[in-house]
């Protein structure tokens, strides 16, 4: 069924799949670790991610006076660098290593793709909201402080059935609709996943490789 | 219809008695007595429970207290399902009152999520009636309330006020006159033996020859498996609300007078007893 108007820039589901199936063929080409899984019972499925990012241990005990110039000085550092299991052990003395698992899924109800996370440290203990809250860079901080229960909150897998961290979708098409209007009608023939993710993704750690801008989108019969 | 409104009352107003008894490993200094309460259906756990919380601490140290969380026969219990949801689920076919375990140790990380206050509750509540009004109004109705009104559907369900409740919530469930119902119908749909934890899907209430779907349409095209009898015998229930409603229903009435308070239709398939 059609549901997409013009002035909307809802996603289908079946353009979804097809986006990603796109998304996929370029990190397969440049090793940048996606993969799809696929739902047992169901035929429905996602994009995951896992990587490893090491942070520096500066966390001062108490950030409860959130003002904008606090948390500018006082944010973790983040380095982030890819990082192999085989590499993992015997680089942290001073630094914590945190494993991220990122997964982009469908959203039937608002027709866009919705990014769930999840993060934990290397003894397995996840990191808590609190915690994935301070470490969310620093130039989202504002909006962040403006209201974190509509921004990053935890929410239960809708395949997995377990609890993850979600960057709320009810404001993407928002945001998606400023890139695909006026003077950027031509990225409406792009990779939604690609432009979607690219501005959504660094909000929580997770960066596109350049090379993704380039992907030729698919000629559609 | 008066019959309507009462359906109405009867759901908001629904309740389970329930016995809550602390975990036997709980380290107490004095024998921990159980706890009886009547539950809200409409409600949640972590909204419900501050007594059953002091009851226990009182009997138990401070330090060996942190985040509350209750399991039913070895099953963690979700606070963010509304508890009718749950007790359908897992427990509507054994006696009453229903049995559930209060744990304040080994938060179980992969399976709950953390409740450290109202807030929490409030934020997912919401979430959810802003998704319920994505599928039936586009978001139309919602966005337009203001911020007092979205507060008064949360004050309403936090002090059990079906009037105050209902006053804003009646908005949500109106269409526009030239429809015959909602855009989609927000619905989930239940099976403790899945892994997969619910299935939810665009679904219309009204086909396109102006015929108004019903129940049986929606779990047809949706859960075949719950209503398709195995060897000549139906080996489920599909339930809402403790009740099992014709599969005849239109889906769009179903929506307006038996959704929870966060305006989904949550319906549990359940084995059918045996006896």
């Amino acid at each position: 069924c059609s549901m997409a108007d013009e002035e909307d820039f809802f996603l289908g589901e079946k353009r979804f799949k097809q986006h990603c199936e796109e998304f996929l063929k370029h990190s397969q080409q440049i090793g940048d670790g996606w993969e799809w899984r696929t739902s047992k019972d169901f035929g429905d499925g996602y994009l995951s991610k896992t990587h490893f990012q090491v942070r520096n241990r500066h966390i001062p005990p108490d950030l409860k006076e959130k003002t904008s110039d606090n948390i500018e000085q006082t944010l973790l550092a983040h380095v982030e660098e890819s990082l192999d299991d085989s590499q993992v052990a015997g680089v942290c003395t001073t630094e914590e290593v945190i494993r991220y698992e990122y997964h982009v899924l469908y959203s039937s109800s608002y027709q866009v793709p919705v990014l769930y996370f999840r993060a934990c440290f290397l003894d397995g203990r996840p990191l808590t909201l609190d915690e994935i809250w301070r470490s969310v860079h620093s130039c989202y901080q504002d909006r962040l402080l403006e209201g974190p229960w509509d921004t990053i909150t935890q929410q239960e897998h809708p395949i997995l059935g377990q609890p993850f961290f979600v960057l709320h979708p009810c404001r993407t098409n928002e945001f998606i609709s400023a890139v695909l209007t006026g003077p950027w009608k031509h990225n409406r023939h792009k990779n939604y996943i690609i432009l979607w993710l690219s501005t959504v993704g660094p909000v929580v750690g997770l960066s596109l490789p350049l090379s993704y801008a380039k992907v030729a989108p698919e000629q559609n019969s | 219809m008066t019959d309507d409104k009462d359906v109405l009352r009867d759901v908001w107003f629904g309740r389970i008695p329930t016995c809550f008894t602390l975990y036997q490993d709980e380290i107490t200094e004095r024998e921990a007595e159980p706890y009886y309460l009547l539950l809200p259906r409409i409600s949640y756990l972590t909204l419900v429970t501050d007594k059953v919380k002091k009851h226990f601490q009182k009997v138990m140290r401070q330090e060996e207290v942190s985040e509350i969380w209750f399991e039913y026969e070895g099953t963690p219990l979700k606070w963010h399902y509304p508890i009718g949801l749950l007790f359908d689920l897992h427990a509507s076919n054994t006696a009453l009152p229903w049995s559930i375990t209060v744990h304040f140790k080994n938060f179980p990380e992969k399976d709950l999520l953390h409740c450290h206050s109202k807030d929490v509750i409030e934020a997912h509540f919401m979430a959810c009636i802003k998704e319920a009004d994505a599928l039936k109004h586009k978001s139309q109705v919602i966005n337009e309330m203001q911020k007092k009104d979205h507060k008064q559907l949360w004050m309403g369900l936090q002090n059990d006020k079906f009037e105050q409740f209902w006053a804003i919530n009646r908005k949500l469930m109106e269409y526009p006159s030239e429809d015959n119902g909602f855009r989609y119908i927000p619905f989930r749909i239940y099976q403790a033996t899945t892994e997969r934890p619910f299935i939810q899907k665009l679904f219309r209430p009204i086909a396109s020859g102006g015929q108004l779907h019903t129940l049986g349409d929606l779990l047809k095209d949706v859960c075949p498996s719950a209503i398709t009898p195995e060897d000549g015998e139906q080996k489920t229930q599909v339930m809402i609300h403790g009740i099992e409603p014709m599969l005849e229903t239109p889906i769009q009435w179903l929506s307006e007078h038996m959704s929870y308070p966060d305006n989904f239709l949550h319906i549990s398939i359940i084995p059918r007893p045996t006896d």
